[in-house]
C-alpha cells in the first residue's frame, strides 16, 4: 500500500506542471495589463507612460514570459508561490487564510449531498417503479438542475428575508453555513440519489442478496448490511469527483452569500490580472482535488478487501 | 409523524430562528455598515491603494490635514491654517498642536514630512497618491507645526489630495512588516484599526483618547460609536434587503431599485446624493468610420432620450447628465442640456448627408462614405462595464433611425486592453470629483498616449490650451468658466454620449444619528454619529 500511495503521489508532479502552464499560459494570453489595471482603478488622475513602466518593473513584468514562469516553478517548489500583485502580501497567506472557508463550505456541501442523496436514492431503489421511486428521481432532476446561483438568491429570499432564520451573507457561525451548504450540496445531492439507485438495485440482483432473502432476513438488515457497501464503490468514486464539482461551485455560492473564501479570491484575481495570486491559487486547489482522489482510491481497499494495491 | 416528534421539530425550528435574529441584532454603539463587495481595499493603505473606498476608510482611523466638508469647501483638519503663493508653487501649512497618534507618537510636522515622502518614494509604488501629490521640489519644516511645500511648477490640487492622503504613525511605519496593516494603520483618528476579514468584513473600535478638534467635530473628545463595521456584501438583491433583515444599520450604497421599500418608511432613513464628475459617459473613438464623421457622432446624440431611460429603468430615480461633465458638478456647462434635444427626424437628415442611407431591412447602409465599402451597415459597438441597460434602450431607441447599436459588457482588462488598442466605437468611462481637472485628464491630447485616459483621438489646440489653463487658475469661479469653456468645444465637436449619473443612496436605520454624507456622493463622515438606543 505504500509503494502505491508512493507512486501515487510521484505521479502529481508532471499533472501540477501542465496544469501550472495551462493556467500561466491562459492568464497572460487574457487580455489586460495588471499594472494599468491597478492604477485604472483610481478613476482619477493621468497614469504616465513613465509610471505604468515603473510599476511594471516593480511587480516583475517586463521580464521575459520564460523567465517569469521558471520563477515561479523555481519558488513554487520550494513553497514561495509568490506575492499577490494586488495585495502585495505572500499568496501562501491569502490561501491559507481563505481555504478553511472554502473547504468548510465543501465539505458542508458534501454533507448535504449525502445527507439528502443517500436516502433518496436508497428509498427510489427500494421502491422501485412505485410513485416514491418517481417522486425521488423527480426531486433529484430539480435538484441538479437547478442554477447554483438563482438557487442561492431563491433560499435567501425565503429563509433570510421572508423568515429571518438565516443570515443572507457573510460567514462566521453555523447559521450562515447552512444556506450556502444546502445550496451547493443540493446539486450533487441529485446525481449522488440517481448513482445510489442504480448501483443498488444492481447489487440487489447478486446472488448474495437472494441468499440473505431466502434466509429470511429483514429487509433493512438486507440493505444496510449486504448491499449498500457493495452499492458504494462506484458512489464513493463519484463522491471524490463531486467533491471536484463542489469546489469550483463555492466561486458561485461565495459569491451570492458574501463568505470570503478561495473561490471569491480567484474571481477577483483574474479580473485583476494578478497573475501569482491566480496561479498558485488553483495549483493549490489542484492538489487539494488530486489528493481526495487518491485518498477515494484508498478507500477502496476499506471498504472491499477484494481490493489490495501494490500486491 | 407522532405528536411528540412534531413537538421536537417545531422546538428545534423555533430554536433556530431565535438563534438566526440574535446573531443579526448589533449592540447600542455598534455601527454596521454594509458595503458593495466591489468596494473593498486591496491593501487598506492609502498611501499605496489608488482606491476612493480605501482612502475613505482610512479617514475613519487617520484625520487628514484639510477636510473637504460636506458643502465642497476646505475646513482645518490637522492643519489649522494654510496659504498659496501667487505663482502656485509654494505652499505653507500651519499644523495642530497636541496631536497623537494611537500609538503615543506625537503629531507634528516631521511625521507630515515623513509621510509625504513616503508617499512620493519610488519602492512605496504609490498607485495613485504620488501622482496627485505632485512632483514635490522640497518640503521644509519649521518647529513642531510649520510646513512648506515647494513646487517647480504650480499645482492647484494639493489640497484635494492632501484631503485624501492618510497620515500614519512615522514609528509604526519604520518598524511594520510590508502588508501587517494591525501595525502600519496607526493614525489620528477616532476609531482604531481592529481587524480586517477580507472578502468579509473590516473592524474598527472607538479610540478614546481622540482629541475630536478637527472642523469636522462637533464637540471635542471621543466619538459617540463604540465600533464600526464594514461588511462586504457582494450581490446586489441582499445589498437591498439586509438593512430590512436588521443584520446591518447602514447601507452604503443601496441598489436604487430597492429603496421603494425603505421610502416614506419612519423605521429608516434615505439620503440620496449625486456623484460630481463626468456621469456615466461613453466617449467616442474618431479615429475611424463612422465615428470620424461629426454628423453621425451628432445623429446617435440627437437620436437618444436619456430621460426617457431613467424613467424606464430607475423610475427617474438616476440623475441627468448632459455633457462631459454632470448637471450637478459646480462647474457644469449649461449648453449641454439644450445643444442636442433628441430630434430622431433630424439625426436622420444628418445620416443621409453623411451618406448612411437606409436599407431595405430598415438599418442604415453605406453608399459613398469614405472609406467604407458601400452596403456596409451602420454598426457602432458600445462597450461598458455596467449598466448595459441603458445601451439596450438606446439601441431601441436607434432602431427607428436605422442605427444597429451593440451592446457589449466587458470586464475590466478587456475595457483597457481595447482602449489601449484604440479598438472601440463607444467607450464607457466614468471619473468621480468635483474638480473640474478630470475634464484634463479625459479631454487633453497630451494624455492620448498608453495608460492615459484621453482614448477620443481628437487633437485640437483651442481645447488643449483651455485644459491646461485648469491646472493654474487658482479662482475657483474663474476655473469653473474655463472648464466650461472646454465643454462648450467638446459637444459641439460631438466627442461624447453623455447618459445618465448614478446617484449614491444610502440606507440608515432611523437609530442612527449624526450622519453626514460627504460633497461627493461617495465620501461621509461618523465623528458626529451616534445609535440612539
Amino acid at each position: 500500500m505504500g509503494r502505491y500511495v508512493l507512486g501515487r503521489l510521484f505521479q502529481l508532479v508532471p499533472v501540477l506542471i501542465l496544469i501550472s502552464l495551462i493556467v500561466f499560459a491562459v492568464m497572460h494570453l487574457l487580455p489586460g495589463d495588471p499594472a494599468l489595471l491597478m492604477l485604472a482603478g483610481a478613476e482619477g488622475g493621468a497614469i504616465t507612460p513613465e509610471r505604468l513602466n515603473e510599476l511594471r518593473e516593480q511587480m516583475g513584468l517586463n521580464d521575459p514570459l520564460a523567465v517569469q514562469y521558471m520563477n515561479f516553478v523555481f519558488n513554487a517548489v520550494q513553497g514561495d508561490l509568490g506575492s499577490s500583485i494586488r495585495f502585495q502580501v505572500p499568496v501562501t497567506e491569502l490561501i491559507l487564510d481563505r481555504f478553511g472557508s472554502t473547504m468548510e463550505l465543501a465539505v458542508a456541501g458534501l454533507v448535504v449531498a449525502i445527507a439528502i442523496g443517500m436516502p433518496l436514492g436508497m428509498i427510489a431503489a427500494a421502491r422501485k417503479g412505485g410513485w416514491i421511486d418517481t417522486l425521488c428521481m423527480t426531486l433529484s432532476y430539480v435538484g441538479s438542475s437547478m442554477p447554483v446561483y438563482w438557487l442561492g438568491l431563491l433560499l435567501v429570499l425565503l429563509f433570510s428575508f421572508t423568515l429571518g432564520w438565516f443570515p443572507s451573507a457573510g460567514g462566521g457561525s453555523f447559521q450562515a453555513l447552512v444556506l450556502p451548504a444546502v445550496t451547493l450540496g443540493l446539486l450533487s445531492a441529485g446525481v449522488l440519489a440517481r448513482l445510489i439507485r442504480s448501483s443498488m438495485l444492481e447489487v440487489a440482483t447478486e446472488d448474495y442478496m437472494r441468499t440473505a432473502r431466502a434466509k429470511g432476513l429483514p429487509p433493512r438488515l438486507i440493505i444496510l448490511r449486504h448491499g449498500l457497501k457493495n452499492a458504494m464503490i462506484p458512489v464513493l468514486t463519484m463522491m471524490g469527483l463531486q467533491f471536484g464539482a463542489l469546489l469550483a461551485g463555492t466561486v458561485v455560492t461565495e459569491t451570492v452569500f458574501s463568505r470570503p473564501g478561495l473561490g471569491r479570491l480567484i474571481v477577483n484575481a483574474i479580473l485583476a490580472k494578478d497573475y501569482p495570486l491566480v496561479q498558485g491559487s488553483i495549483l493549490f486547489l489542484a492538489v487539494v482535488y488530486l489528493l481526495v482522489n487518491l485518498a477515494v482510491d484508498i478507500a477502496y481497499g476499506w471498504l472491499d478487501p477484494r481490493i489490495r494495491y501494490g500486491h | 409523524m407522532t405528536g411528540m416528534r412534531m413537538a421536537v421539530l417545531r422546538g428545534g425550528v423555533a430554536s433556530l430562528a431565535l438563534l438566526a435574529s440574535l446573531g443579526a441584532a448589533a449592540a447600542a454603539g455598534d455601527l454596521v455598515i454594509a458595503v458593495p463587495a466591489s468596494n473593498e481595499p486591496a491593501t487598506l493603505d492609502g498611501q499605496i491603494d489608488p482606491y476612493q473606498s480605501t482612502w475613505l476608510i482610512n479617514s475613519l482611523i487617520t484625520d487628514p490635514l484639510v477636510i473637504m466638508a460636506p458643502d465642497g469647501t476646505f475646513i482645518p483638519g490637522l492643519a489649522t491654517e494654510w496659504s498659496v503663493s501667487p505663482d502656485g508653487m509654494t505652499w505653507t501649512f500651519t499644523l495642530r498642536e497636541g496631536i497623537t497618534f494611537h500609538d503615543g507618537e506625537p503629531f507634528n510636522a516631521e511625521a507630515v514630512k515623513a509621510n509625504l515622502e513616503r508617499v512620493l518614494a519610488p519602492e512605496t509604488a504609490s498607485a495613485q497618491l504620488a501622482s496627485d501629490i505632485g512632483p514635490i521640489a522640497s518640503i521644509e519644516i519649521d518647529g513642531a507645526t510649520g510646513l512648506t511645500i515647494k513646487y517647480d511648477t504650480p499645482w492647484v490640487t494639493l489640497l484635494d489630495a492632501l484631503r485624501r492622503a492618510p497620515l500614519w504613525s512615522p514609528k509604526a511605519l519604520a518598524s511594520a512588516a510590508p502588508g501587517d496593516m494591525a501595525a502600519t494603520l496607526i493614525g489620528t483618528g477616532p476609531f482604531k484599526f481592529v481587524n480586517w476579514v477580507q472578502n468579509d468584513n473590516i473592524t474598527l473600535e472607538k479610540w478614546d483618547a481622540y482629541s475630536g478638534l478637527t472642523a469636522i467635530s462637533k464637540a471635542p473628545g471621543p466619538v459617540s460609536l463604540d465600533t464600526v463595521t464594514l461588511r462586504f456584501i457582494g450581490e446586489a438583491a441582499v445589498m437591498g434587503q439586509v438593512l430590512a433583515t436588521g443584520e446591518v444599520n447602514m447601507v452604503y450604497t443601496l441598489p436604487p431599485l430597492f429603496s421603494d421599500q425603505y421610502l416614506g418608511n419612519s423605521d429608516y432613513t434615505l439620503i440620496s446624493k449625486g456623484q460630481a464628475g463626468t456621469g456615466l459617459s461613453m466617449v467616442m473613438n474618431i479615429r475611424k468610420p463612422p465615428l470620424n464623421d461629426i454628423r453621425v457622432r451628432q445623429a446617435l446624440l440627437y437620436s437618444k432620450d436619456s430621460a426617457a431611460a431613467n424613467d424606464i429603468l430607475y423610475d427617474g430615480l438616476y440623475q441627468p447628465s448632459d455633457g462631459p461633465l454632470n448637471n450637478i458638478h459646480a462647474c457644469f456647462w449649461e449648453g449641454a442640456t439644450t445643444i442636442y434635444q433628441t430630434d430622431p427626424v433630424k439625426a436622420a437628415a444628418l445620416l443621409d448627408e453623411a451618406g448612411w442611407v437606409m436599407g431595405p431591412d430598415g438599418m442604415r447602409i453605406a453608399e459613398g462614405v469614405e472609406g467604407v465599402e458601400d452596403g456596409a451597415p451602420l454598426t457602432i459597438r458600445w462597450s461598458t462595464l455596467h449598466h448595459q441597460e441603458i445601451g439596450e434602450v438606446f439601441q431601441a431607441q436607434m432602431k427607428p433611425v436605422g442605427i444597429d447599436l451593440q451592446v457589449a459588457v466587458v470586464p475590466g482588462p478587456v475595457q483597457l486592453d481595447m482602449v489601449t488598442r484604440r479598438d472601440f466605437d463607444l467607450m464607457y468611462l466614468r471619473q468621480r470629483s468635483p474638480s473640474p481637472l478630470i475634464l484634463d485628464q479625459v479631454w487633453n491630447s497630451k494624455w492620448d498616449q498608453p495608460g492615459g485616459w484621453s482614448w477620443t483621438g481628437f487633437k485640437d489646440d483651442a481645447l488643449d490650451a483651455k485644459l491646461n489653463q485648469l491646472r493654474s487658475v487658482f479662482d475657483a469661479d474663474e476655473r469653473c468658466e474655463v472648464a466650461r469653456d472646454a465643454q462648450k468645444i467638446i459637444m459641439e465637436n460631438a466627442l461624447m454620449m453623455p447618459t445618465l449619473s448614478q446617484p449614491i443612496i444610502i440606507g440608515l436605520d432611523a437609530a442612527v444619528k449624526g450622519f453626514e454624507i460627504g460633497a461627493e456622493g461617495n465620501w461621509f463622515f461618523l465623528h458626529n454619529t451616534s445609535i440612539e438606543e
